[in-house]
C-alpha cells in the first residue's frame, strides 16, 4: 500500500487552511442555527410541507432499469430510487468576507455530497439534485458555519447583489428583499422563499455572524483582507498548473519529473 | 516491432479480465481490425424508416414537420410488404451477387437496417454514398415494387429524401446513417465526431461501458482523422483510448467498484490519484513550507490517461447515483479542479475538458439554450474542445439516465440509434476490440 494521504487544498495562508478545511469530508461543519424539515421546504419553495414528492419518471424498481454493469455497481440515491424531481437550492455569497466563495461550493459539495449537480456563476451558485437528496444537503449548507444570514442569500432568481456594499445593518442588498433585518431580535429573517413568493409566515434564520468571526472563517481572499498575493505557495501552485497545462499542449513528452 | 512500449491486460465491462501483456498499438485504429470494421460500418449502415415513409406518403406530409402538400397522397402498404421491399432493395444495392450487402427487416418491417456493400463506398470518395445509395434505391424499388407513375414519382422521392437538396440535409426524410452530412462538419477530420451522444447510448443498449467505449473509439479515432494523433501526440491518444474508453488495466470498473455504494466525486478523485500512485505514475516532487505535497511524473500521457480514467469512473459514480445525465458538465469541471488541487498536476487533457465543462454547464443548464447532453457530440460548438476526452463521459451519462429529461434520447436519436443497435460490433464494441487486439498482438 502507498503512503498516501488526502490533502485536499493547497496554500500557507489561513484562507488556504479554511478552503482546506471545508473541502474535507471529515471534518464536521459547525451547527449553528436549526432550521426545520418544513420551513426548508418552504423556503425552497418547490413543494408544500408535507405534500408528496412529485417524480419525474416511475421508482426505479417499477421502471426496470436496462442491463449495465455499472446500474448493477452504483447504488442509486434515495431519490433517484423513487424517480423524484430534480429540484435546486441556490445561493448568493457576498464578496464582504462571506464564508464561501463560489468555487469554493462546488469543490466543497462534491467532495461531501453524492449525485450532486452544482454549478458556478459569478453571482450564483445552484445546488440541484433528485428533491428529497437535495433537502438533506440543503439542510447542512442553511445551518451550519458556512451560512451567514447576513452575507450569504438563498436565491433562485433575481441574484444581484454579490458585489454590492451592504446596508445598514450590514446585510447584502435584495433587490426581491427577500430578507429583512428584525432589530428587535437581532436576526435575519426571510419574508420570501427564494424566488420572492412571500411566505405564509416568516422564517428566522438567526443573528449574523460578527465581523471579526467571519473574516476569521471566511474563505476569501481580499485585500483589505488577507491578500492572495501574501500566499506565495498558492501563488506559485496556480503559476505551476499554468505552467504545466501550456507545456503540455506543446509537446506532453517533454514534460518529466517537474 | 512495436513503436510504444506499453502493454496493458485487457478486461471486459464487468471487470473480468480478457487478456495480458497487450501492446497499446494493438488497439489503435490503425491496426486492430475491429475498429476499422466498426468504422466501416458507420460509413454502410444505414437506417430505414419505411413506417415513416408510408405515413408521408399517404398523408403528403413530406419534407419535414408541417409541409404538408394538400391533395397529394399515395396509400401504399409499405410496412406489410416489408419483406419483399427488403429483397428488392438489397438486388439494387448489390454490386456482386454474393458481396456484403445486407438489408434487415426490423420491429415487424417498420424499420430496415441496411448495410451498403463496401465497393460502393470504395468507389467514391465521400461517406455520403451510403445514405444516398440507400435513399435512391429505396425510391427505385417502391416505384417498381408498386407501380408508381410518372406523377406520382416525385412524392415518393421527397418521402424518402425529404427536402434535399432545397435544404443541405434530408429535412424531413426516412433514410439516415449516423455521420452528418460533410457541410455540418466544423473542421476536416469531424465526420466521426458528429454523432449525437443519444445515438450512441442507444446503440449500447443503455450500457453504460460499451456507451463509452464506442464513443471513445470514434472520438480517438477521428483524432488520428484530424491530424491530433501524430507524432508527439499518438501515444498520448492510443492511451486516452485504452484506458478511458476500453478499460484497460481494470481502471474504470475498480474505481466504480471501490465509490459505488456510498462514494462522491471527492471520492473518485482521491481514489484516482491512490491508484496512480501505487501503480507508479506519479510520485512525490517536495514539500511545500505549509506541509502540502507537491506531485510529479515522469510520464505525463499515461498520468492523463489515469485522470481520463478517473473522469470516467467520476461520471458514472455521480450521473449512476443520481440516475441523471445533467450532472456531467459539473463532473468535468471539479473532478479536475479537484484533482489539480489535490496533487498539483493538470486534469484530463490538460485544461481543456475542464473548460469544456464550463461551456457544457451553461448549454445543457437552460441557462443560454442548448439542450440536454444528449445532444452533445464532438462536432458541438461548446463541447469540441477536448480532443476526445469529454464526450465519451457524456455517453455514459446518457446512458445512464433513468428518464429525467424532456427530450429523451430515443425522442433525440429517432430509428437511427434503434436500428444501428441490431449491429454487434457497434452495440458491444468493447469485445469485439478487445477479441481484435488479442488476435493481432503477436505481430505488434
Amino acid at each position: 500500500m502507498v503512503d498516501y494521504k488526502p490533502q485536499y487544498y493547497p496554500g500557507g495562508s489561513n484562507i488556504a487552511a479554511n478552503r482546506r478545511k471545508y473541502i474535507d469530508p471529515n471534518y464536521q461543519l459547525r451547527k449553528l442555527r436549526t432550521i426545520s424539515d418544513d420551513d426548508l421546504v418552504r423556503l425552497m419553495g418547490h413543494r408544500v410541507p408535507g405534500e408528496a414528492y412529485k417524480s419525474v419518471h416511475p421508482p426505479l424498481e417499477e421502471l426496470g432499469e436496462p442491463a449495465c454493469p455499472i446500474r448493477e455497481l452504483v447504488e442509486p440515491t434515495p431519490g433517484a430510487k423513487a424517480g423524484d424531481r430534480i429540484r435546486y437550492i441556490q445561493f448568493t455569497d457576498s464578496v464582504y468576507f462571506a464564508p464561501l466563495t463560489p468555487y469554493m461550493r462546488a469543490w466543497m459539495g462534491h467532495m461531501r455530497y453524492r449525485g450532486v449537480d452544482i454549478g458556478v456563476l459569478s453571482g450564483r451558485v445552484p445546488l440541484e439534485a433528485r428533491e428529497r437528496d437535495l433537502e438533506k444537503v440543503a439542510k447542512e449548507l442553511v445551518e451550519t458555519e458556512i451560512f451567514d444570514p447576513a452575507r450569504v442569500g438563498i436565491r433562485g432568481a433575481t441574484v444581484h447583489g454579490h458585489a454590492l456594499r451592504l446596508d445598514e445593518n450590514g446585510l447584502m442588498f435584495d433587490a426581491l428583499r427577500r430578507f429583512q433585518f428584525d432589530k428587535n431580535k437581532g436576526e435575519v429573517v426571510y419574508v420570501k422563499d427564494q424566488v420572492g413568493v412571500p411566505l405564509d409566515r416568516p422564517i428566522y434564520v438567526g443573528k449574523p455572524i460578527p465581523e471579526d468571526e467571519l473574516r476569521r472563517i471566511t474563505s476569501q481572499f481580499r485585500v483589505d483582507g488577507e491578500p492572495f498575493r501574501n500566499d506565495v505557495e498558492l501563488i506559485q501552485f496556480v503559476q505551476r498548473i499554468h505552467m504545466l497545462r501550456t507545456e503540455a499542449g506543446f509537446d506532453p513528452n517533454k514534460v518529466k519529473d517537474i | 516491432m512495436a513503436k510504444y512500449p506499453d502493454k496493458v491486460n485487457l478486461y471486459d465491462d464487468r471487470g473480468k479480465l480478457f487478456d495480458t501483456n497487450v501492446p497499446i498499438e494493438a488497439l489503435s485504429p490503425l491496426k486492430n481490425t475491429a475498429i476499422q470494421k466498426i468504422i466501416s460500418y458507420v460509413k454502410q449502415c444505414v437506417a430505414v424508416n419505411l413506417e415513416g415513409v408510408e405515413k408521408a406518403l399517404a398523408t403528403g406530409e413530406v419534407g419535414g414537420k408541417w409541409c404538408i402538400i394538400r391533395g397529394r397522397s399515395l396509400k401504399l402498404d409499405l410496412v406489410k410488404n416489408a419483406g419483399s421491399v427488403a429483397d428488392s432493395l438489397k438486388k439494387c444495392l448489390q454490386v456482386d451477387p454474393d458481396d456484403d450487402t445486407e438489408v434487415k427487416v426490423l420491429k415487424g418491417g417498420k424499420h430496415l437496417l441496411v448495410k451498403v456493400p463496401a465497393k460502393r463506398l470504395n468507389a467514391g470518395v465521400e461517406y455520403t454514398t451510403g445514405t444516398t445509395a440507400v435513399a435512391a434505391a429505396l425510391c427505385c424499388t417502391i416505384i417498381e415494387n408498386f407501380n408508381v407513375n410518372i406523377w406520382d414519382a416525385d412524392l415518393v422521392h421527397a418521402a424518402v429524401w425529404g427536402r434535399y437538396p432545397q435544404t443541405m440535409e434530408m429535412l424531413g426524410g426516412n433514410v439516415s446513417s449516423l455521420l452528418a452530412v460533410p457541410q455540418q462538419n466544423e473542421g476536416m477530420g469531424y465526420a466521426l465526431r458528429n454523432i449525437p451522444c443519444a445515438h450512441i447510448a442507444l446503440i449500447a443498449k443503455k450500457n453504460a461501458m460499451n456507451a463509452a467505449a464506442l464513443s471513445s473509439i470514434l472520438e480517438q479515432t477521428a483524432m488520428f482523422e484530424m491530424g491530433d494523433a501524430i507524432g508527439n501526440f499518438e501515444r498520448f491518444h492510443l492511451l486516452g483510448l485504452a484506458y478511458q474508453g476500453l478499460n484497460a488495466d481494470n481502471i474504470v470498473y475498480d474505481l466504480v467498484k471501490e465509490n459505488a455504494k456510498t462514494g462522491t466525486l471527492g471520492d473518485v478523485v482521491l481514489s484516482t490519484v491512490k491508484r496512480a500512485l501505487s501503480d507508479g505514475v506519479i510520485k512525490p516532487l517536495k514539500k511545500t513550507p505549509s506541509g502540502y505535497t507537491l506531485y510529479t511524473t515522469s510520464d505525463l500521457n499515461k498520468w492523463n490517461a489515469y485522470a481520463a480514467a478517473g473522469l470516467l469512473a467520476g461520471t458514472m459514480i455521480t450521473c449512476g447515483a443520481a440516475r441523471s445525465m445533467q450532472h456531467a458538465p459539473s463532473v468535468f469541471i471539479y473532478f479536475n479542479d479537484l484533482l489539480e488541487r489535490e496533487t498539483g498536476l493538470p486534469g484530463v487533457d490538460f485544461g481543456r475538458v475542464a473548460g469544456t465543462g464550463v461551456e457544457m454547464s451553461f448549454f445543457s443548464h437552460s441557462i443560454y439554450g442548448g439542450g440536454n447532453p444528449a445532444v452533445f457530440h464532438g462536432n458541438h460548438i461548446v463541447t469540441r474542445h477536448s480532443k476526445g476526452f469529454t464526450i465519451p463521459c457524456v455517453a455514459a451519462a446518457v446512458a445512464l439516465d433513468a428518464g429525467t429529461t424532456i427530450y429523451t434520447p430515443e425522442k433525440i436519436s429517432g430509428v437511427v440509434g434503434e436500428v444501428l443497435s441490431e449491429v454487434p460490433e457497434l452495440r458491444e464494441s468493447l469485445r469485439y476490440v478487445n477479441e481484435a487486439a488479442v488476435s493481432i498482438k503477436g505481430g505488434i
